[in-house]
Formats: C-alpha cells, sequence, structure tokens
C-alpha cells in the first residue's frame, strides 16, 4: 500500500517534469504552423487556428536553411572525427608510455581544459586574421581538432586495458601503429562513443567562432543562420518558430532513434571520469 | 568500431563533396557578360557631378563586386540592377547583414582585402572604425559640394570617403484607424506636449482588470534615440562649447528624461511592460503613437502594408519655435574598399559617381528610405513634394540641429541608461552620470568633435 | 599491476614522438602563445581596426576595476554559475535516484525525454524561450496567468535566463548520475538494510560517497561551461535591462567585438581565467575532502 502511494507520487513527479520538458518544443512546433498575426494576438490558443505551412515555404524562399544544417552536420562530423583520433593517439601515449615529462604535457593538457573561449578567442582572432583564414572550413576546424577532454578521458580509458593485451600483440611481431590501430581503437568503443556525442554537441552549438570566420552565405551554419535570420526578419516571429523547429526537430528525432547509444556513450565517459 | 569511423568517414567525403560543388554554383552566380558597346546613346546624367554612362568599365570584362547593406536590400539591388543595364559585365551582389552584428561583421570582412566587400554602407557612427579602411572618391570635392552642400563636412584632408545623400530625422508616426476610433480628427494633431499627453491618453485602454491592452504612445527600445535631441528643447545642448565632452548628464537631456519617464508613469500613455518593441507594436495596431526616424517609412512598406498611418512633427513645450526641435542626421553613401583590387576599385568608383549623378537613384534613395534629399536640385522636386518627412518637417529643417558623426558609444550608453531607470529602478541622475562617464572616455578614444557649433541658431 | 618498462621498440618512441610533437606544437599555437598575447594586450591600448597597439602599463587593470558594469558582470556570473550548477546536481541527483528506484517502470521513456533538450541547438532554444517569456504573448505568462515582463525586469531577466539553462542541462546530470547510480555495488545496499538504515541514511552515507566521482565530474566540467556562458545574452537580453543580465563572456564579446577594445577585453578576460581557476580548485577541495 505505501509503495503504490510512493510509485503513484514518483511518477506524477516524474511526468510533470517530463511534461515541462518537453512542451516548449510542443509549443514551438504548433505555432510554427501559425501566421504572424495570431503568434502576437492578445488572445492565445495552443493549437492554430487557421493552419498554414507558409512560415516553411517562405523560410526556404529567402534562408536556406536545410544548407546551413549540412554545413553545421558536416564541420561537426569532421571535427568530432579528428577529436576523436587525436583524443585517442594522444590519450594512448599518455596513459600507457612512460617517459621524462610525461606529467608535464598532461598538465598542460588538463590546462586547456579551464582556459575560458573569451581568453584565447581574441588572438586566435589575430592570428587567424593574419593567415588569412577567414571564410575557410579550415579555421572552423583547427583551433577545435584537438580537445583537452577528449585526451583526458581516453587517458582514462587507456589505462584501464590490461598491458598484457598490448605486450601480446607486440610479441606477434606487431607494431605500435598496427597495435594502435587494429587492438586499441576497437578496445575503446564506450569512450569514443561519449567523446562523439559532446564534442559534436559542442560544435553544434558553437556560435561565436563561426559567426565571426564565415562571411559566404553558402558556408555559415545553422547557429549563425538563426541569428541572421532574426537580424534580418525580426519581426517574422512565424518564420522564426519554422527556422528554429528546422534546427532542432532534426536532432530530436535522430536521438530518440539512436538514445539507447547516446546515453551508454555519455554515460561511460562520466562513470569513468 | 572500425566499421563506425569508416562510416563517418565516407560521411565526411560525401557531405564535403556535396558541400564544395554547392559552393561552386552558388559563389559563380549570374557572371556578366563582356560588354563591348562603348557608346550606349544614353544622356550624360548629373548637374556638376556628372556621369557619362557611354564608357566601358574594366574594358568590358565580366567582374563581380560585393556591396553589404544592413536593411532595405531590394531598394539598393534595384540601383545596383540599374547600374548592371549600363555595365552588363557588372554584376553587384547586394548582400544584407543584419545591423545587429552589421559594425562587427564588416572589419572583419574588410581585413581580408580583395575579398571583402569592395562597397558597403556607411553610419556615420561608425566612422571611426571604419576610416581605414576607406578610398576616397575619385570625384572633385568642389563639385560634390556644389550639388550636395552638406559633403563640405565630410571633407578630411580634403577629401571625401563617404558622405550624405539624405538627411533623416525623427517624426510622430501614428495609426490613423485607431485614431478615429477614439472620436479624434485632424484638427487634433498635437502641437505642445500637453495636447500630445491628451491625445495619447485617449488612445490608451485598459481591460477591466486595469491591464493595458492599447498603448497611446509607446517608445519601449527606442528611448535612447528618442531622448538624444529632445534636450535641445529643453535649453541644453549635447555637447559641451569645446564639441569634445557630452553633457548627457546636463539639465537638458535630465528634463528630457524625466518627460519621457512621466509619460508613462504619470500620464500613462504607454507601459515599459507593454509591446517590447515599440515598431512592432505599432505593425500588430497594439501601439497607436511611436516616435521613429525616416526609416520606418519604409519598414512599415515591409513589415506593415495594411497599417493607415499618418505622421506629426515632434510637439513643443509652447508650440512657438523652440531653440531647436530635434536633431537631425545624415545618411551616408557607400564607403570603397580601400584594399580591394584596381580593376573592382574601378567599377566602385563609376558606381558612385553613377549613384550620386542621377537623379533617379537621388529620387528613390529618399522616397523609399524615407529622407530629405541631401542634393540641392532634389530639395524641390515633385516626386518628393508628398513624402511623409517632407511634408511633416520640411518646413523647418533648418531649426533641427546636426550633433555631427556621434560614435556608437552614444546611443548604446543612452539605450542602458533608459533601461536603468526604467525596469532597474535607478534614479535619473545616476544612470545619466554613469553613462557620461562612460561616453567621455570613448569619445576621448574616438577624437570625437561635435558639430553643434555649426548649427545657424547656436547660441552662448 | 607491473611497472611498464621505458620505451624499447622503434615504432614506439615514432609513435611517442609522433603524438607528443603534435601535441606540443599544437598547445603551443592554440593556447601558449595566445595566453602570452592576452597577457600582453592586457597592457596595451589596442584597437585591431586602426591599427592602434600602445603601451599604457596597468590603465586596462585600473580601468576594469573601478568599472561598474564588469563588477556587476561578475557578480552575475558568479550567481548565474552557483544556482544553475546547484539546481543541476540537485534536480539531476533527484531524478536520477527516483528513476533507479525499483518502483519505477519506463525508465528508459523518462530518461529519452529528460536528455532531450541537452542535444538540441542552444541558440534555437534560446530563441523559443525568449517568445515564451513575451509579456504579450508568451507562452509561461499566459499559462499561469501572469503578467510578468520577465526579459525586462532586472528581478527577473537573470533567474529566467537560469531557468532556461536549467532547463536545458538538467537531463545531462540525470543520465550521469543514474549510470554512477547503476555502477554502484549492490552488496553496500544489502548490508545497510541488514544494519537498518532508512532510506535517507542509506542515500546520505552510502549513495553520497559513493557518487563522488560523478559528482566532481558534473560540478567541475558544469562550472567551467557556466563560468564561460554568454549564448543565453547575447540571444535573449543582450546584456539588459540596463546592464543587469551582462555575464563576463558576453562582457569580453561586446568589449571585443563590438567597441573594439582588444586590450581592455583582454583584462578582463584573463580575470576570468583566474576565477574559473579558482572555482575549480574550490570545487575540487569541497568534494574530494572526505577521500583523504
Amino acid at each position: 500500500m505505501k509503495h503504490k502511494v510512493l510509485r503513484t507520487a514518483l511518477y506524477i513527479v516524474l511526468a510533470l517534469v517530463g511534461v515541462i520538458t518537453v512542451f516548449p518544443f510542443v509549443w514551438m512546433v504548433l505555432s510554427s504552423f501559425k501566421t504572424n498575426g495570431e503568434i502576437q494576438s492578445i488572445v492565445q490558443t495552443l493549437l492554430p487556428q487557421e493552419a498554414t505551412v507558409d512560415n516553411y515555404l517562405n523560410l526556404q524562399e529567402t534562408f536556406d536553411f536545410l544548407r546551413y544544417f549540412m554545413n553545421s552536420i558536416f564541420i561537426a562530423v569532421a571535427v568530432t572525427v579528428l577529436v576523436i583520433y587525436t583524443s585517442c593517439l594522444c590519450g594512448y601515449v599518455l596513459g600507457k608510455y612512460q617517459f621524462k615529462g610525461k606529467n608535464i604535457i598532461f598538465g598542460f593538457v588538463m590546462m586547456t581544459m579551464m582556459v575560458p573561449w573569451s581568453v584565447t578567442i581574441i588572438p586566435r582572432y589575430t592570428m587567424f586574421m593574419e593567415a588569412g583564414l577567414q571564410d575557410t572550413y579550415l579555421s572552423l576546424i583547427l583551433p577545435v581538432m584537438v580537445s583537452g577532454f577528449g585526451i583526458f578521458m581516453m587517458k582514462q580509458n587507456m589505462e584501464s586495458i590490461p598491458d598484457e593485451l598490448i605486450e601480446a600483440a607486440r610479441i606477434d611481431g606487431s607494431n605500435e601503429f598496427q597495435t594502435f590501430h587494429k587492438l586499441i581503437l576497437p578496445l575503446c568503443k564506450n569512450g569514443i562513443s561519449a567523446i562523439a556525442i559532446f564534442q559534436f554537441l559542442w560544435v553544434w552549438e558553437d556560435y561565436l567562432w563561426p559567426y565571426l570566420m564565415i562571411d559566404s552565405e553558402g558556408k555559415q551554419l545553422l547557429a549563425v543562420g538563426l541569428t541572421l535570420f532574426n537580424g534580418r526578419y525580426s519581426t517574422d516571429y512565424g518564420g522564426l518558430f519554422a527556422a528554429t523547429t528546422i534546427s532542432i526537430l532534426p536532432v530530436i528525432i535522430v536521438y530518440v532513434i539512436f538514445q539507447k547509444r547516446f546515453v551508454a556513450g555519455v554515460a561511460a565517459g562520466a562513470v569513468k571520469g | 568500431m572500425k566499421r563506425f569511423l569508416s562510416f563517418c568517414l565516407a560521411l565526411v567525403l560525401v557531405l564535403s563533396l556535396a558541400g564544395c560543388s554547392g559552393g561552386g554554383t552558388s559563389d559563380k552566380t549570374s557572371q556578366g557578360v563582356q560588354d563591348t558597346q562603348t557608346d550606349k546613346g544614353l544622356e550624360v546624367m548629373g548637374d556638376n557631378v556628372t556621369y557619362d554612362p557611354n564608357h566601358l568599365v574594366n574594358d568590358g570584362e565580366p567582374i563581380t563586386i560585393d556591396w553589404w547593406v544592413w536593411a532595405t536590400e531590394d531598394m539598393f539591388r534595384s540601383i545596383a540592377e540599374a547600374y548592371q543595364e549600363i555595365h552588363p559585365n557588372v554584376t553587384i551582389n547586394v548582400i544584407n547583414n543584419p545591423w545587429d552584428g552589421f559594425f562587427t561583421k564588416l572589419p572583419l570582412a574588410l581585413q581580408r582585402d580583395e575579398e571583402g566587400p569592395t562597397l558597403f554602407n556607411v553610419h556615420n557612427s561608425y566612422e571611426h572604425l571604419l576610416l581605414n579602411y576607406m578610398e576616397p572618391y575619385a570625384i572633385d570635392t568642389e563639385e560634390l559640394i556644389a550639388d550636395y552642400p552638406s559633403a563640405s563636412t565630410h571633407l578630411m584632408d580634403g577629401n571625401v570617403y563617404y558622405m550624405d545623400y539624405g538627411l533623416s530625422t525623427g517624426m510622430y508616426y501614428y495609426n490613423k484607424d485607431l485614431w478615429t476610433e477614439a472620436g479624434l480628427t485632424d484638427g487634433d494633431i498635437p502641437k505642445t506636449w500637453d495636447e500630445f499627453i491628451d491625445v495619447a491618453q485617449k488612445l490608451t485602454k485598459f481591460d477591466e482588470d486595469g491591464n493595458m491592452i492599447q498603448a497611446g504612445y509607446n517608445y519601449n527600445n527606442y528611448f535612447n534615440s528618442t531622448v538624444i535631441g529632445l534636450n535641445y528643447q529643453f535649453g541644453d545642448n549635447l555637447f559641451s562649447a569645446d564639441g569634445k565632452e557630452s553633457l548627457v548628464d546636463g539639465k537638458g537631456m535630465k528634463e528630457a528624461t524625466s518627460f519621457l519617464i512621466d509619460l508613462y508613469e504619470k500620464y500613462r500613455v504607454g507601459d515599459k511592460d507593454f509591446g517590447t518593441n515599440y515598431d512592432q507594436s505599432f505593425y500588430q495596431g497594439q501601439s497607436a503613437i511611436v516616435f521613429a526616424w525616416g526609416f520606418f517609412v519604409g519598414n512599415l512598406a515591409t513589415n506593415a502594408p495594411d497599417i493607415n498611418y499618418g505622421t506629426f512633427e515632434i510637439p513643443t513645450q509652447d508650440g512657438d519655435t523652440p531653440y531647436a526641435y530635434y536633431r537631425y542626421n545624415g545618411e551616408s553613401t557607400p564607403g570603397i574598399n580601400k584594399n580591394a583590387t584596381d580593376a573592382q576599385k574601378e567599377v566602385a568608383q563609376d558606381f558612385i559617381r553613377f549613384y550620386l549623378a542621377s537623379d533617379n537613384v537621388q529620387i528613390k534613395l529618399s522616397q523609399d528610405g524615407g529622407l530629405i534629399p541631401a542634393k540641392s536640385s532634389l530639395m524641390d522636386a515633385p516626386e518628393l513634394a508628398d513624402t511623409p518627412i517632407v511634408k511633416t518637417v520640411g518646413d523647418h529643417i533648418d531649426r533641427y540641429i546636426w550633433p555631427g558623426a556621434m560614435p556608437s558609444t552614444v546611443e548604446n550608453n543612452l539605450k542602458i541608461a533608459g533601461e536603468d531607470i526604467l525596469y532597474n529602478g535607478k534614479e535619473i541622475d545616476d544612470a545619466l552620470k554613469t553613462a557620461a562617464d562612460t561616453i567621455d572616455i570613448d569619445l576621448a578614444n574616438a577624437d570625437f568633435t561635435s558639430s553643434e557649433s555649426l548649427y545657424a541658431y547656436y547660441e552662448d | 599491476m607491473f611497472k611498464r618498462r621505458p620505451l624499447q621498440s622503434k615504432s614506439e618512441v615514432w609513435m611517442r614522438n609522433i603524438a607528443m610533437g603534435f601535441l606540443i606544437i599544437y598547445m603551443m599555437i592554440f593556447l601558449i602563445i595566445p595566453v602570452i598575447i592576452v597577457i600582453a594586450g592586457s597592457f596595451h591600448q589596442w584597437n585591431p581596426l586602426n591599427q592602434t597597439y600602445n603601451w599604457i602599463g596597468l590603465d586596462n587593470y585600473i580601468r576594469m576595476f573601478s568599472y561598474p558594469t564588469f563588477w556587476q558582470s561578475m557578480g552575475n556570473t558568479v550567481l548565474f554559475c552557483v544556482v544553475v550548477v546547484f539546481f543541476r546536481v540537485a534536480l539531476g541527483l533527484a531524478i536520477a535516484y527516483a528513476l533507479n528506484s525499483k518502483l519505477m517502470k519506463h525508465k528508459t521513456l523518462f530518461r529519452t525525454i529528460f536528455y532531450m533538450p541537452t542535444v538540441t541547438p542552444l541558440v534555437a532554444v534560446a530563441y523559443v524561450w525568449k517568445i515564451m517569456y513575451n509579456p504579450q504573448f508568451g507562452l509561461i505568462d499566459n499559462i499561469f496567468g501572469l503578467d510578468i515582463n520577465w526579459l525586462f525586469d532586472s528581478q527577473f531577466a537573470l533567474p529566467a535566463l537560469m531557468v532556461m539553462t536549467i532547463w536545458k542541462d538538467f537531463g545531462y546530470a540525470v543520465i550521469l548520475f543514474l549510470s554512477g547510480l547503476l555502477s554502484l555495488p549492490s552488496d553496500c545496499y544489502e548490508s545497510a538494510s541488514i544494519d537498518g538504515a532508512n532510506a535517507w541514511q542509506t542515500f546520505r552515507y552510502i549513495t553520497l560517497p559513493l557518487l563522488k566521482p560523478t559528482m566532481l565530474f558534473v560540478v567541475v566540467t558544469s562550472i567551467i561551461s557556466y563560468l564561460q556562458a554568454y549564448v543565453p545574452v547575447l540571444v535573449m537580453t543582450t546584456g539588459g535591462p540596463g546592464t543587469s543580465t551582462y555575464l563576463s563572456s558576453y562582457l569580453v564579446y561586446d568589449q571585443a567585438f563590438k567597441q573594439y577594445n582588444f586590450g581592455f577585453a583582454s583584462a578582463i578576460s584573463l580575470f576570468i581565467l583566474v576565477l574559473t581557476a579558482v572555482f575549480t580548485m574550490i570545487s575540487f577541495k569541497v568534494t574530494g575532502a572526505n577521500e583523504k
């Protein structure tokens, strides 16, 4: 009896939190089918009174959000793959080798995690200007292709791989590069998927740096595209709802399909850390 | 795992291919065609600054330049198209970068030399950031001044880098339907602030719980632009006699500020929380009167074509001619990127000459932009006689003051001050003092001198 | 565990040289040199647009310490960080604990929902919330029948940003604590229930200490990321009303890329670096104290 009450209470509380979590998304999607007049009218309803898809149609005419979406995916995937590789490589060397200066280097790696973007962005900006790299994707990829967080996490991961395994591979005559690529990388699945998720989201969300670096409309990323849209059509709330829906909904769908992997990945990273 | 990695790699490859091919096509849109016709059989335009269309630019070879604008891109595009019609080998890409961030992105883009925009619109409050990247106009300055008298205020070391094509100022816009609905007629257009308060109160509506449902007057998000210049009516200039320091914490600004605050708090003709953007609230027909500059004419046409509106001049204390009604400012001609290639600069210079010499261009700019033309020959142009701004303030534009190319810090800090007073309950004196302190540091860094002393009725 | 012998084979040496060489060069270019540039820049009047770079000694720091907006932004940042981290941890832990209870079914469903906001792009979410906070047609005032101008009221503007951030990020903590809980050895609980400990005691004296590593991870990564938060401000309030929602990173952006006071912005950013270091150290101390 006591359990039943407790269970019901728990369910109610969690369901309430769940509704709060989801409701803004529902509202956003519904509002994207309303006309501007309806969105701003003093009397509000949840469901659109006269549903319209004009917001989406007008959007594609003026702003190619699908293109921004693809650009963002491209950059996010490219950076994520590079970060995974550099993190594994450095993590392996730092985790499994003994050599002088190792701790100093690792100390610096830990420091990179603490240095805020606001410190590095000014010199980084100056350097990239000097190098003439503005408006290239190189400028978006180079500064984030190594992640202190990633190296830290992979070092933990690598340390948990038994030395005997590596030793056995060596006796079999494989050199270190082969060992690393064929034996070590596949062993770090969990760590890798954790980094992949975090890194992907960070790049996906990054705003200021792409905003400063990218000029060409065709190369623009999603987050910046949204602010450009808002700046240009600040009164078009319907358009803004449609634009945010386009940038949010696909991610949610992908996430819901792969949510098991997501959760396992995130969890794997943290428990070790 | 391996499969996952190789899948990712494949994805990157595919996407990068797609990205490259896509980028390639969009960058090379509508390249101009070879132009061989030197004599186009067109008339020479202009009075003192003249433009003879019968020549080739860039030897008739196709060339593309970018032109950055922050608003009304259609208007600028139509001007670019008029030019392209004369010179089919030229393509001018009009690129709209929103005002928020325009002057963050533009300096960045200009550091890319010839890859940056060749032409870019200028706002004179950002002159100090841009001058270093600008090429002087290749037009005789005396001719320029003969056509555009205000160009003389933009002379720097004998050169003009940018100048005014029109003059703008603020005026009141009112919703005619709401006006009639409240039982008001044309005879009720206010001349004094007392009449203004009276009218605005009639236009303000509350529901039975006392919540505002319609604002008589709304200046939310526009306090700063409104108050700067209102100080003239309250007996103070904006800058000190030497033109170096702001009088933002002076008597005139304090009284102007407290007057605006009183409109909300004492006379209840609007509310800081009702319609957080004056313009959007006006578009929605939820605010009956707003104060805005000439550009609002264009904004209304694009954003709220159905709103039936009229304009009236800023009222005064007693209905008589004041020391000055308000301030005005110039709308600036485009700047030319000095680090562009010679070919790009040749096109840009040729375009600027066309832009200044062509009356059609200037009339369009003034009509669509809600401006008084800066070109003296167009002052009485019949096409412009009926525009809202000419009808409203045309008679005594000489009673408006130009404070100079006032750096953006003045507006930015008064925005903060206004919000501090309205929303954060800060004392007017304190808020304005804080603003003045920051403004003075920035003015010194920008090496600014006010032009107020050039005003014909400048006293003491 | 046997101690690893020093590097032997050639390929090991190569491997180390390549990886560490790359890492050192990379950190030089993207960490050490930038920090040196910033330190040097903070002593200069520095505007890259008109090539000003004049030595002015400590003037930037003097101006910084006497600049009211700087102190306000620092206060806001610390408050924002502490409140958001607290709620993220508290909510995350409570919900994870509830989900982990044997009474609950549909765990996956709840987990999926709670983590959803975390995967969505912050800029987009911030726009949606900005409209939700609108006093005339926003969702929040309409649902609760309130009449609050959230983003323009100095009492509510910063809390409004915090609420949005907590909503967006608490799911991350849920997932982490949940997996932390799942990995706890079950024999501890058995002995506890034999000893007759009640639910709260079990949580306080067994679960919480065992979750310490997860806690440290959540707290430290949260602190670091919230001290750098700026997107909500940029999208939703641009620092207003007045300067009441300036966060320090937004101030750096404003001074650097709107006013082009690079020197002044550098000085502020160095202060943020120091603040981050102090906060990180404190959280290590607090969380790790019992362990030793």
